[in-house]
């Protein structure tokens, strides 16, 4: 018999995923305790920061730790849950220039009996109490903030204007929405009226130490190849303004650092994780190598 | 009808051959229509004439009356008759010829003017000397005239003849054979003809041989070069010629093909420098040119200077030599290459180098040659060795220390990491009073010991000067490191030991966070060392600090140390030692050269004996411990008094410096961040005088003077002045903003003007005392820019290729939002599927369907007009880099050496000027901006304004509104020169004009300005300056009611004063750093448009 070795892999309904296990996240700042007291109070979360600095893990790492029984969390009948029975599914999406509302909210679909209505992922994060992370906001279409306005407010309804009626959202229910300052125009700035709806808590890449720390926990590298490429990292960073759209970020330096722990050499690891992904143009990327050559033997 | 010519011209023809009657016969009823009877009798008598001269001048005659018919359609019957006596002469002469001639003449008649006819006929007669050989000579000339005619000016027909003419002389089959060449070589010639003539003309003496040689070879080497230049180079040949080389044609195929190498503008340099060897050797010319190309493919045209000028003084001194130099057969030849070409430029690798210094220090670093540095004339004065003055960092012009590029970049490297090194590992941000991390502090309290020990020894003349200095409070020590450097009696000892000390601490936090250059910068050490003087060789106090110096260069070992103070240079060792850590800073450094100090001072400085040095070492001499320090200095104190007074010892002298460590003047930096931050506070705190600055500058013990006390004074008056300028601080005596036009003076006589020439055009003036304007006060004379050269324009770009990039980057991103689908529209293009099938889902829910179900293209396109209006006045030729150097053309010099070194400097002024002017940034600006504004494709104008006097406001048009970008555009922006004064209002009222008639969205009038407005009586009794502000205002708000948004960007950092009340709630921005102009200026175009 030949057992058949198929690719292995789960499938969770969207409201139904959980993060397990622990993702790794070092707290650079306040902002566990910050994002912990705004769950609590229902206040939305409003995370800004470059590229690969951590905003994503960090929202996982809140919805694992969230949802961990450390705390005991007050329903309103004010009965206290058993451990292990406190669950907040992490709901994440992506957003881009096509996503309208109704991808949010649902929509009825035809089939051969006639029509179905199908709950889009924010009615699930809604009904489920989940936290719902909606990344790169501000890439979505405009008529998305007509749901996020009467959610992140005291209502904390959502209107399902299909159907003609109204969600109220779990008590465990979170927004949390991501963007990126840097590289919005101003035609794709949030809305004054939106943003003062979230508290901001704002990302950075991390200082020195403690990213060299990251690295070296993500990537298995030795504290010396994490602590050199963590100063690169900066050094490379320095030249955002100066041709650089964007500096390295942690994410790309964890690469380099993994490509390293596979027996690439410094440099070159360097050179394709990082040089030649921030930029095509010959006179910046040789100046960058350099700075690369200066730090790595 | 015209009546028939009588019968006796035909029985005169009847005598002849039959074949001359038949032709009469033939062309007479032709001839008929052209000419009357009396006419065409005199026509009939000259063919008579012409077949009776000779015996065989029938065939004349027989010709004669063929083309006759041809040639009368183009000619008058004078000029007729006059072109028939010439073949009447020829035909006296030669049947032969008189046949060619008249076989080209109907092809002639129509392209030469009837007086050179004879000229022409001449000239084949020029060439019959009467022999058969000759007669086929000039009757191939005929042949061929009608070629030679169409397409070459007559004079040019008669020089080639002249050497025909020559030619024929030595071989007549040689003349046939070139004239066959020139027919087809020289039309294809341009300006060049008139040069490459006159060369062979004189080849025609000497060497004949080569003249059919160049003439084949002239087409295909000529077009290889530039036309400005081809005249030159051909001039060059006929001297080489007239002088008697040989080879000439050779010379050409070398030269030519040397030149075409290089760039046209580098093709005139070399054609200087062959000019010049002329006068040296001309046989070393060829020699030169053969071998330019084989060395220009190892060095660069810049190198390629000094190659020369090695060579043309090896001439001088010995010819055989100079001559094998320039062939490459000689070893100074073949060395001075192999330097040179493993040599490298710092304008090569500038821009690597810079991003790299940035990213290193977090700052906005530029990269500069040294030689600007030391132009500015602030303290600094070495040109070839680094230093940075905390902004920048300054790299020698050229690095040759190895044998190769990489090594020699390698060298660039590990210089400017140290330089950078000041300013990461924050040797500048010295601060007195800030703890050392890993040394107990002690200058607060020297220093109050100083305070308090002085008036004790107001004797001596030292002291003396420190209770000045006291008396005068905290303002004597205007930077951190003066003060510090105060605690000093012998303050170059201390400077000097800071500096050794910082550098070694630097040096070491180099190795351990930059790994990657350590093997570098350890080769570069090793080489340091080599240099340095012996120990054993010096005075006891300069010997330590070499000591000390030696160590900093990572020499721990086999060091010699005098016996006797075996101690002392333990403790100096330990002292070292606790600078080599990662955690130590500049105070550290501060702190160590004072225990340092306190020990060397303290040792005379007297030469010891060879016998008491041993050599010992020193690479783990134990923790530094302040207690065994203190015991130390006790000890030296109690020797020091128990030997009582022993004369001073040799005075100290400084160490030589360490090259790749360059200059360190810390003093000078803090001096300028301060003078530049007390500019930006104006008023808070005293500010620094002049004089204050130079009795700094005096006791700085960082400028070395070793010029006569009174010249001394003066360099320090003019390092003050500099110094300010450099600062940003007005000198004295300036006004700010005040660029330096003509004087004002009144001029609110006369009354209203008239525009009466075209393009002209006159304006009102806002009178703000009389609150009403002047009417018709002002003429804008309109003029187009003249073209230069396109190459400024493309270097721009080429130098600010990665800002380009990025400008285009944030433009084009705006892009896609023109192009982008919409969906969910009650109307479009097309069906939105998703959308429909939602809606038929909701009809069938019995919901109300969404009826928005169409997409289209985003039509909103930008619709943007803008017109930018470029302040050419004289200020903007102000340096922005202070020391302007002026090169007197007039005075060339004879000596060839000499010359090269002028040339060479006459043309780096022209070509890459040093210094950079606000009118240079300016245009570079400009060039960038339209790269950024092509790119969205926004409706744009880009103007230049001037004048003097209201009268003759200069408008210049560098791109017209309606004008589309091109090659004369960029040709115009290089000649973007300052000129006059700026009477702005005229030109904004005139710049608005051309904005009203665009029919854009958003229309926007953008100026960049240098300063205030100002011009001769632009004012109200010539002294109230804010009439013209005013008047300016006035406009701007005149083109605001027009729906047109003002912006104002000024580059005088003066600017807030008057700009406020000049462009009042209307945008404007004051740029505080005037490099930042390029990248500026785009960006606040975008942030303004969208």
């Amino acid at each position: 018999m030949v057992e058949a070795v198929g690719p292995e892999f789960k499938e969770y309904a969207i409201e139904e995923f959980l993060v397990r296990r622990e993702p790794y996240y070092r707290p650079v700042g306040d902002e566990v305790e910050l994002f912990t007291a705004a769950y609590h109070q229902h206040i939305p979360v409003l995370l800004k920061g470059p590229t690969g600095c951590g905003k994503t893990r960090f929202v996982e790492y809140m919805a694992w730790k969230l949802g961990r029984p450390v705390t005991t969390i007050r329903r309103n009948d004010q009965q206290e849950l058993r451990e292990g029975e406190v669950r907040v599914p992490l709901v994440t999406i992506a957003c881009h220039e096509d996503l309208t509302a109704s991808d949010l909210v649902g929509r009825y679909l035809l089939d051969a009996e006639g029509t179905r209505w199908i709950d889009g992922p924010m009615t699930r994060a809604v009904k489920t109490g989940a936290i719902l992370y909606l990344d790169e906001v501000v890439e979505a279409r405009k008529d998305t903030t007509v749901l996020i306005h009467p959610l992140t407010d005291h209502r904390r309804i959502l209107p399902v204007e299909k159907r003609g009626t109204i969600i109220e959202a779990d008590d465990r229910f979170l927004l949390c929405i991501s963007y990126n300052p840097h590289y919005q125009s101003a035609l794709k700035d949030l809305k004054q009226s939106t943003r003062q709806r979230f508290i901001s808590v704002e990302f950075n890449y991390p200082p020195r130490e403690i990213e060299a720390e990251i690295i070296a926990k993500e990537s298995g590298c030795s504290p010396a190849q994490a602590d050199a490429l963590s100063k690169f990292g900066e050094k490379v960073r320095n030249l955002r303004e100066h041709g650089l759209q964007e500096g390295a970020s942690t994410r790309l330096l964890i690469y380099a650092g993994r490509l390293m722990t596979q027996g690439i050499p410094a440099r070159r690891a360097c050179q394709v994780a990082i040089v030649w992904t921030l930029t095509d143009e010959p006179e910046l990327q040789r100046s960058v190598e350099e700075v690369a050559s200066s730090i790595f033997e | 009808m015209s009546t028939v010519p009588t019968p006796d011209i035909e029985k005169e023809l009847a005598k002849l051959p039959p074949a001359v009657l038949e032709s009469y016969k033939a062309a007479l009823p032709l001839m008929e229509s052209s000419f009357n009877a009396e006419e065409l009798l005199l026509w009939a008598k000259e063919g008579v004439a012409i077949a009776t001269q000779t015996v065989r001048s029938w065939e004349s005659a027989v010709e004669y009356h063929k083309v006759g018919p041809q040639v009368s359609k183009a000619l008058a019957f004078p000029s007729f008759m006059q072109w028939a006596r010439c073949g009447t002469y020829l035909s006296q002469d030669s049947p032969t010829l008189a046949v060619a001639f008249f076989h080209s003449s109907p092809s002639i008649v129509g392209n030469l003017r009837p007086q050179y006819i004879p000229r022409w006929a001449g000239l084949g007669r020029s060439l019959y000397k009467g022999t058969w050989k000759s007669s086929t000579l000039a009757a191939k000339f005929f042949e061929v005239s009608p070629d030679l005619i169409r397409s070459l000016p007559f004079w040019d027909v008669e020089v080639f003849v002249s050497l025909i003419e020559a030619l024929s002389y030595k071989s007549y089959d040689v003349a046939v054979e070139c004239l066959a060449l020139g027919k087809d070589v020289l039309p294809a010639m341009g300006r060049e003809r008139e040069a490459f003539l006159s060369m062979t003309r004189s080849l025609a003496e000497g060497s004949w041989r080569e003249v059919k040689t160049c003439l084949e070879l002239a087409p295909r080497t000529l077009q290889q070069l530039e036309d400005a230049q081809t005249g030159r180079f051909l001039k060059l040949g006929e001297r080489l010629a007239k002088m008697g080389l040989r080879d000439t044609a050779r010379f050409l195929a070398d030269g030519t093909q040397a030149l075409a190498q290089v760039t046209p503008s580098a093709q005139g340099h070399i054609l200087d420098l062959s000019e010049l060897l002329i006068s040296v050797a001309p046989e070393a010319v060829p020699a030169f040119l053969k071998s330019l190309e084989n060395v220009l493919g190892r060095i660069t045209l810049n190198q390629l200077d000094t190659w020369f000028q090695q060579g043309a003084q090896l001439l001088k001194e010995n010819r055989e030599s100079g001559i094998a130099f320039f062939k490459v057969e000689s070893n100074t030849s073949e060395a001075l290459l192999e330097t040179l070409s493993s040599s490298l430029e710092l304008e090569r690798v500038k821009g690597v180098i810079r991003l790299y210094c940035r990213a290193l220090s977090g700052s906005p670093i530029e990269v500069m040659n040294t030689k600007e540095l030391v132009r500015k004339n602030i303290g600094w004065v070495d040109e070839d060795t680094a230093s940075t003055d905390g902004t920048k960092v300054f790299l020698p012009p050229v690095v040759d220390h190895y044998l190769s590029k990489d090594e020699n970049f390698a060298w660039f490297k590990v210089v400017s990491t140290h330089q950078v090194g000041h300013l990461e590992f924050g040797s500048f941000q010295f601060q007195f009073e800030k703890p050392a991390a890993l040394f107990e502090n002690r200058r607060i309290a020297l220093e109050q010991q100083r305070g308090i020990a002085v008036p004790e020894q107001a004797v001596e003349p030292m002291a003396a000067e420190h209770a000045e200095a006291a008396s005068e409070g905290q303002t004597q020590s205007f930077t951190d490191i003066g003060r510090f450097l105060h605690l000093f009696d012998n303050r170059k000892l201390a400077f000097d030991l800071f500096t050794v000390l910082e550098d070694c601490r630097l040096d070491y936090r180099v190795r351990v966070e930059y790994p990657g250059i350590r093997t570098a910068a350890e080769k570069v050490q090793i080489e340091a060392r080599k240099g340095r003087p012996n120990i054993e060789e010096l005075p006891l106090q300069e010997a330590l600090v070499e000591l000390l110096l030696h160590m900093s260069l990572e020499q721990f070992t086999d060091l010699p140390v005098p016996v006797e103070h075996r101690e002392v240079a333990e403790m100096l060792a330990r002292i070292l030692h606790t600078l080599r850590n990662e955690s130590a800073n500049v105070e550290d450094t501060s702190e160590a050269t004072l225990r340092a100090y306190e020990l060397i001072s303290r040792l005379q400085n007297e030469e010891q004996p060879e016998d008491q040095w041993e050599p010992e070492d020193l690479d783990d001499p134990g923790e530094f411990s302040e207690e065994d320090y203190q015991n130390l200095v006790d000890k030296l104190q109690a020797g020091q008094e128990e030997a009582g007074d022993q004369g001073e010892g040799e005075p100290y002298d400084s160490p030589e410096p360490v090259d790749y460590r360059g200059d360190f003047k810390p003093e000078m930096v803090q001096l300028l961040s301060k003078l530049q931050s007390d500019k930006n506070q104006q008023g808070d705190g005293p500010q620094l005088t002049k004089e204050q600055l130079e009795q700094l500058l005096q006791e700085s013990a960082e400028l070395e003077l070793d010029a006569e006390q009174g010249d001394a004074n003066q360099n320090m008056s003019q390092f003050a002045q500099n110094l300010m300028k450099e600062a940003g601080v007005p000198p004295p005596n300036a006004q700010p903003g005040q660029g330096y036009g003509p004087q004002l003076h009144d001029d609110d006589q006369g009354g209203e003007l008239e525009a009466k020439e075209p393009r002209t055009y006159v304006y009102d003036e806002w009178d703000f005392r009389a609150g009403d304007y002047k009417p018709r006060w002002c003429i804008v004379k309109e003029k187009t820019l003249e073209e230069g050269e396109h190459s400024f324009y493309n270097e721009s770009l080429r130098n600010y290729s990665s800002l380009l990039a990025h400008i285009k980057r944030q433009f084009e991103l705006i892009m896609p939002e023109s192009f982008r689908k919409i969906y969910r529209l009650i109307d479009g293009e097309d069906v939105d599927l998703n959308a429909a099938l939602e809606a038929v889902a909701d009809l069938r829910m019995g919901v109300s369907p969404d009826e928005k179900i169409y997409w289209r293209r985003n039509k909103i396109q930008r619709d943007v007009a803008v017109v930018f209006l470029l302040d050419m006045s004289a200020s903007t030729a102000e340096a922005i880099d202070e020391g302007r150097h002026t090169t007197d053309d007039r005075d060339a010099p004879d000596d060839p050496v000499e010359y090269m070194v002028w040339l060479r400097r006459r043309r780096e002024g022209l070509v890459r000027r040093h210094y950079k002017r606000i009118i240079d940034l300016e245009k570079e600006s400009i060039a960038l901006l339209i790269q950024a504004l092509e790119s969205i494709g926004d409706t744009y104008g880009i103007y230049g304004f001037s004048g003097y006097g209201r009268e003759n406001v200069e408008f210049y048009v560098i791109k017209d509104i309606a004008e589309s970008f091109g090659e004369k555009i960029k040709r115009r922006i290089d000649k973007i020169t300052p000129l006059h004064a700026t009477r702005m209002g005229a030109a904004i009222r005139h710049a608005i004009t051309k904005l009203e008639n665009q029919d854009a969205t958003t229309k926007i009038f953008f100026l960049i300005s240098d300063g205030r407005p100002q011009d001769r009586g632009y004012s109200r009794e010539g002294v109230e300056k804010e009439y013209a502000v005013h008047d300016t205002h006035m406009a701007l708000l005149e083109a605001k009611r027009k729906d047109i948004i003002p912006f104002c960007l000024t580059v005088d950092k003066a600017g807030h004063d008057y700009l406020k009340a000049m462009c009042g709630d209307m945008g404007y921005e004051v740029l505080g750093d005037i490099w930042a102009l390029p990248e500026r200026l785009p960006m606040l175009y975008r942030k303004l448009t969208f």
